[in-house]
């Protein structure tokens, strides 16, 4: 059982690495719009020339 | 009755002009039901059994017969082929869809096609001035107006995908805003322009004045959240452990530390995310009003100490678990309140986004000739010369130093007729240029003319209003006392026992008597409150405006566009309708409000108009025409005595009491003899009676105040019934706005309905101010609550749908207050265990919540 010491800090750790990269999405403005980007996925690609 | 919404901006102009009130079609109908006081002889409809409503396909105005449902008003036979289809497949919302987009069809009406040509003009573009990209490729930013929801994102984005030279269009729909990555050698902003409008979409420059706040506090709530759930989430599943050790049997050292990290864990969802509920709660003491944080607060902190201290000594209850939830279930309750409300404020922004904040100079005034180009109001400098062509809007206070014209200053003062202006006299930022061309020195602009003084005094009556304590606020206040003194009870009754016994009592108590389901309960039924009020057309930019509306109290209507269509109409026919035809053909050129109502009423008797007639003058009295040889003159009394046509004594009479009446008479002559008079009037809306009769029975006490002539505020307020003595005519801006600070003093709450800018400190300055579709920019700012549909029947929705919310608090309220109660006794008598608390908070939460979602506040069904 004593593995409980190591195995739950380590839990709440990687948890709080997830929290910060949520966090950080949040900042950069990734939840600002909950509407447009769940249909963006159905816009075709427009094939992009190469510029030179 | 219902009456869809036409389509129809039938007033000239761009920006504000064709936003306001597309009413053609109610006015026929007004005679069919409604009495208005204007037909003293010979009702218009009584000759001639038609009227026009609008198609309810397509919005067409289509002349049918007095009283048909306006469900059977069809233009042609495509149209009721597309809604029988419609119905058959039961997509009857599509009209509802449809007519929302009203807001902003009638702003793409506006954005005539030369106007785009200005969307190349860096003057016009402002802030969203394309940037130079390494590429050779170009970026901008612009603000769209006519989207609803992904789908329109869809359309647009997929759209531009299809355009050469345009590499990339991005929508956000949270803030409606366009962003566009385009090559200039290969296309313009105003052929991208051009192409969004034939989709139905209007693009404007971003306001230099741009408020990101709503971004900043939305992602900061939500980091909060954020934090709050994960701390929430951990301390859960701990906790989960410890309840399952206690019966299973778990070791003291994994106890202890389990204990330890859960603690941790709280603590951290209190001291970080919580900590706003602090910050109100010590702002509600300062200010010694009684504030929903202070409760919260007083839990938080208590559970807090007690439950570390335990945790550190190892014995009693530690209540990580229900103060991390519990923060994390009341952000969010606030978050979505403050959703709510940012979304109506926004949709109101959008609105003022498409008034044109724009002017054309005239420079080089030499005979070289000169030129006009095209800059932003904010530039106008004194001495500046700006041309207004008619059906524009005058951008700033000026003299005119060329040309006559006649001008609507109805948005400014509310006079329903229009003003003739001459060279010299002066004319003010606001009102719209009606007939001919005129050009404009400006004496002042901005904040220093006329509309720019009387937004300050928005502001000033805004800012000394006095916020009102929140019934949940106020509830909670008592609860503090309440609670405190039940918990020294407790406690003092335990103490003889055990002192630790008595603290774990009195600390349980305070923890589950914790008002959550409380606190959640407000936010989340303002927020479905203004959500369904949305769904009806109605944007509430406040919360506190549904309790104030809840119950009866003071209520002030503007007389011009509120109580009235603030139009002119035919209501009197005397004499010939022959006359009628010929002047009807004559002025279907002009542009003049006396002109288009001639015309109106033609087409609505289905007169056929004799072709060739020729518009030989026109001055400010009238116009003089030559139809089939005759000569036909038609005007008010000066313009025939200038003319010289003489009225025989019956027709004198007839003009007299057509004038006592409190109609402008105009006459109409062919070949020197008059022919006929029309009586024309600004006709009351069709379910004006209606409303004033239910308002009347629900126990408000009304009143009119109305910048018009007295004589026609009494005769308006005796056809709709309200009482005299509470109605004003020639009020100024500051006399509305000291009647309402003078009826605020009694106590009642005081509401305030308007349109014009000569209402805007009014409606600031009421409790809470109601502003109707069609009216001024800066009524639309004063007032908290904005009627988008523009139709009076709304405001009863309103205040159905405020009552409703009301009583879903009060009884969201009891059933929260039930729980606490039950939790209460437990406590107090020392049952209440760890799960017990556990269960019983989510529990109460819950069902609030589900009470609340079910709540039908806003009648789903208008009718």
């Amino acid at each position: 059982m004593s593995v409980l010491f190591l195995a739950l800090p380590l839990a709440i750790l990687l948890g709080g690495a997830a929290l910060i990269a949520c966090v950080r999405c949040i900042r950069s403005g990734q939840y600002d719009d909950l509407e447009t980007p769940g249909v963006r996925m159905l816009i075709e690609d427009k094939e992009v020339e190469p510029r030179l | 009755m219902s009456t869809p919404e036409s389509v129809i901006a039938d007033r000239p102009g761009p920006g504000l002009a064709a936003v306001s009130a597309p009413v053609s079609g109610l006015a026929g109908e007004n005679r069919g039901s409604g009495n208005p006081p204007a037909e003293i002889s010979q009702p218009a409809a009584a000759t001639q059994p038609a009227e026009t409503q609008p198609c309810i396909h397509c919005g067409l105005p289509t002349l049918c017969d007095v009283g048909t449902p306006p469900e059977r008003v069809f233009c042609c036979a495509g149209c009721l082929g597309a809604y029988q289809l419609i119905h058959g497949w039961g997509l009857e919302d599509f009209y509802a869809l449809r007519d929302q987009m009203n807001l902003t069809g009638a702003a793409q009406a506006a954005a005539k096609a030369n106007r785009y040509d200005q969307f190349d003009q860096p003057e016009f573009l402002g802030p969203s001035t394309p940037v130079q990209l390494g590429d050779g490729t170009c970026r901008t930013e612009f603000a769209i107006h006519g989207l609803h929801c992904g789908a329109c994102a869809w359309l647009i984005e997929n759209a531009a995908a299809r355009e050469p030279g345009l590499l990339s269009a991005r929508v956000k729909m949270s803030d409606h805003t366009i962003r566009f990555i385009f090559d200039p050698a290969i296309t313009q902003l105003s052929h991208i322009a051009r192409l969004l409008d034939r989709l139905g979409y209007g693009l404007a420059p971003i306001d230099p004045n741009r408020d990101d706040q709503f971004q900043r506090e939305n992602r900061r709530l939500l980091a909060q959240i954020a934090y709050a759930g994960f701390f929430a989430a951990n301390a859960m599943w701990i906790a989960i452990a410890l309840y399952a050790g206690e019966y299973s049997g778990v070791e003291d050292q994994y106890r202890y530390f389990l204990g330890l990290v859960g603690t941790a864990l709280g603590a951290a969802a209190v001291v970080g995310p919580g900590r706003t509920f602090f910050v109100g709660a010590l702002a509600s003491l300062r200010t010694r009003t009684p504030h929903m944080d202070l409760p919260l607060a007083l839990a938080l902190s208590v559970g807090t100490v007690v439950g570390t201290s335990n945790a550190i000594l190892g014995h009693g209850h530690i209540y990580f678990d229900s103060l991390a939830a519990l923060v994390f279930l009341l952000l969010i309750g606030r978050w979505i309140q403050f959703r709510q409300q940012q979304r109506a404020a926004r949709s109101v922004d959008l609105m003022l986004r498409i008034t044109p904040r724009h002017a054309t100079l005239v420079s080089g005034e030499d005979d070289a000739g000169e030129s006009h180009r095209t800059v932003l109001v904010d530039t106008l400098r004194p001495g500046d010369v700006i041309h207004v062509a008619a059906g524009e809007h005058v951008p700033a206070d000026g003299q005119v130093v060329r040309g006559q014209s006649n001008m609507d200053r109805s948005l400014l003062t509310g006079e329903s007729l229009p003003v003739p202006v001459h060279m010299g006299e002066s004319v003010a930022a606001g009102t719209i240029n009606l007939t001919a061309p005129v050009d404009v020195q400006v004496t002042a602009t901005g904040r220093d003319s006329r509309i720019g003084r009387v937004m300050q005094s928005v502001e000033a009556a805004a800012t000394e209003k006095i916020p009102i304590v929140q019934l949940a606020d106020r509830l909670g206040g008592i609860f503090v006392v309440t609670v405190t003194c039940l918990a020294l009870a407790t406690f003092a009754f335990w103490s003889q026992w055990s002192l630790a016994e008595a603290t774990a009592n009195a600390t349980a108590l305070l923890i589950v008597a914790c008002p959550c389901a409380l606190a959640l309960a407000t936010p989340l039924a303002i927020a479905v409150g203004l959500g369904r009020a949305a769904k009806s057309n109605i944007l509430i930019r406040d919360g506190q405006a549904l309790q104030q509306l809840a119950k009866p109290g003071v209520l002030w209507f503007d007389k011009t566009g509120t109580l009235t269509e603030g139009k002119q109409r035919v209501t009197t026919l005397h004499g010939s309708q022959d006359g009628l035809r010929l002047a009807a053909s004559i002025e279907a050129s002009c542009r003049h409000p006396v002109a288009q109502s001639i015309v109106f009423e033609a087409e609505r008797r289905r007169l056929t108009l004799p072709s060739g007639a020729i518009l030989d003058r026109v001055s400010s009295g009238g116009v003089l025409g030559t139809v089939d040889q005759s000569q036909v003159c038609v005007g008010n009394l000066q313009h025939m005595q200038q003319q010289r046509i003489g009225l025989t004594d019956d027709w004198r009479h007839r003009f007299d009491q057509l004038a006592a009446a409190g109609e402008s008479p105009i006459l109409i002559a062919v070949d020197g003899q008059v022919l006929t008079l029309l009586g024309l009037s600004d006709p009351l809306r069709p379910d004006a009676q209606q409303m004033v009769e239910e308002l009347k029975q629900r126990g408000w006490t009304l009143g009119m105040l109305s910048g018009d002539h007295p004589g026609i505020v009494l005769r308006v307020a005796d056809a709709l019934g309200l009482p005299r003595q509470r109605c004003f005519g020639a009020m100024s801006p500051e006399d509305k706005l000291a009647t309402i600070r003078q009826s605020r003093q009694a106590g009642r709450s005081v509401v305030m309905i308007g349109d014009g800018a000569n209402d805007a400190a009014a409606l600031a300055a009421a409790d809470v101010g109601i502003a109707l579709r069609g009216g001024a920019e800066v009524s639309l700012q004063a007032a908290p609550v904005f009627i988008a549909s523009g139709r009076l029947a709304s405001l009863l929705t309103l205040l159905r749908g405020a009552t409703s919310t009301t009583r879903l608090l009060i009884l969201t309220f009891s059933l929260s207050l039930a729980y606490n109660l039950v939790a209460v006794g437990l406590a107090m008598s020392g049952w209440v265990s760890p799960l017990a608390a556990a269960i019983l908070m989510p529990l109460s939460s819950v069902s609030v919540l589900g009470l609340t979602l079910a709540w039908r506040s806003f009648g789903e069904k208008p009718h």
